[in-house]
């Protein structure tokens, strides 16, 4: 059985995950850093990266644990955890 | 009969194919045949290797159909600790050891950053709990996937691997996390299997495999793409420290504002250095037009000049020539011009009888005359 790749699949259902967020963070600062942005592009990628910051440090700010199960028919469920 | 332990070498172990087990054990005076039936030989390990030391327990039994008293056994371990399990070990390392499934070129790099983590254990197990108190610490944003399952007893391994299978095929986990909490050897035994090692080589998905205690080295750890001494090591190897996080997100403003001032000095210094090879190359290409503009007006200033002078030669000659023709200059000579009043100019002694006024024009005036008469033949010429 051939499954499509993850990336894919969860991108379309979720915002970002703070994994992607970061790398793009890097994209940014490496683009900024290196010689060949336009001054405009420059601009928009400050931006973007400003705000990308300032939505991971509200991902990371978050303090509820998600426990999940996964189900037979590949459906999730919160899980129950014993004795938490 | 009672049960009771008899300990001697293997020699002639054979496996029927209902899978019971056949084999002999002897010391240097004495010879017991045995039988462990397919259940229990199910629990081996490993078949015992040909002249190992072995502990086998069981009742003496009679084989009516030879005569033979033989021994059934219910356990059968190796002298001297974990032998059989070692031996399994062994064998199933070197196994997948060749076919490169060990190989440390093959193990896939974590994600730094997962945003679910995949858990195969039992949902009952320390090995859960342990993970979990973990992630609430040190990483509280991620999403946990569990696919709980049994992980020690008959047919473990095979619904661990199966466990393994349907989290990654899910698509949903970043990283996977396998393993249970400590036990003994033989409740570890389930990812010292082979089905076990090959579903973790069968994940796209990284895998850490955390295993009983931090001595336990397991089939599964060596397969994994990390092995994690604890179940609680194992999470903190799948998710960065917050406050690590953190202080590096706190440094990127400045790196943004940064990269974005530096584009802007780029920027600048390439325009000046656009606009200054501009003015050289104007420069350049002013030189010989300046030249033959400079070359050309020095060239139109002799011509100017040579031009003037010829004019002023050539006017000086005409007011000479001019001057000669005036009858100004004539009457300068001495000759005059008698002329009536009406300006006619009298020429010939007829147009002067006797008597008749006219108007002598000398050289600095006009003088009014009368004529004597006329005088006769010319006397001679010029007076």
């Amino acid at each position: 059985m051939t499954q499509p790749k993850k990336k894919a699949q969860t991108a379309r259902d979720e915002p970002p995950t703070l994994e992607g967020r970061l790398k793009r963070l890097e994209e940014i600062l490496s683009q900024l850093e290196a010689d060949e942005v336009e001054l405009e592009r420059a601009l928009v990628l400050f931006e973007e990266g400003v705000a990308l910051v300032r939505d991971a440090e509200k991902v990371l700010s978050e303090t509820e644990l998600r426990v999940e199960e996964l189900l037979a028919r590949g459906g999730t469920a919160p899980l129950e955890e014993e004795g938490a | 009969m009672d049960a009771l332990w008899v300990s001697g070498e293997v020699a002639n172990f054979t496996r029927s194919r209902q899978g019971h087990c056949y084999f002999t054990l002897k010391d240097d005076r004495a010879q017991l045949r045995c039988v462990l039936f397919a259940r229990d030989a199910a629990r081996l390990p490993t078949d015992p290797q040909e002249g190992m030391q072995l502990r086998v327990f069981g009742s003496l039994t009679l084989y009516e159909a030879r005569g033979d008293y033989q021994l059934t056994a219910r356990r059968v371990e190796a002298e001297g600790g974990e032998g059989l399990w070692r031996l399994a070990f062994e064998k199933l390392r070197s196994r997948l050891e060749a076919e490169g499934l060990l190989d440390p070129a093959g193990k896939r790099r974590l994600p730094r950053f997962p945003g679910t983590v995949g858990v195969v254990t039992s949902p009952t197990g320390a090995a859960l709990h342990d993970i979990l108190t973990v992630l609430r610490r040190r990483a509280p944003w991620v999403r946990v996937l569990v696919r709980p399952t049994r992980v020690q007893g008959e047919g473990a391994s095979q619904e661990i691997a199966a466990a393994l299978a349907a989290l990654d095929e899910s698509g949903l986990a970043d990283v996977i996390i396998v393993g249970r909490g400590g036990g003994s050897v033989e409740d570890l035994w389930a990812f010292n299997e082979e089905p076990v090692a090959r579903a973790i080589a069968a994940c796209a998905t990284p895998v850490v495999s955390a295993v009983g205690h931090e001595v336990d080295v397991t089939i599964s750890d060596l397969v994994a793409d990390l092995r994690a001494p604890t179940p609680s090591a194992a999470a903190e190897a799948v998710t960065p420290d917050r406050a690590a996080v953190l202080e590096q997100l706190a440094g990127v403003p400045e790196r943004l504002a940064r990269g974005l001032r530096g584009t802007l000095e780029r920027r600048r210094l390439r325009l000046d250095r656009s606009l200054s090879r501009v003015a050289r190359a104007m420069e350049r290409r002013l030189v010989a037009p300046r030249q033959e503009a400079d070359l050309a007006a020095a060239r139109l200033e002799r011509g100017l000049l040579r031009l003037l002078e010829r004019r002023r030669s050539q006017l000086s000659g005409a007011a000479g020539r001019l001057h000669a023709l005036s009858p100004l200059a004539v009457l300068e000579r001495g000759y005059s011009v008698a002329r009536t009043r009406e300006g006619k100019v009298l020429r010939r002694v007829e147009e002067l009888p006797a008597g008749r006024t006219f108007v002598l024009r000398v050289v600095d005036g006009t003088v009014a005359c009368a004529s004597a008469g006329p005088l006769g033949p010319l006397e001679g010429e010029g007076t």
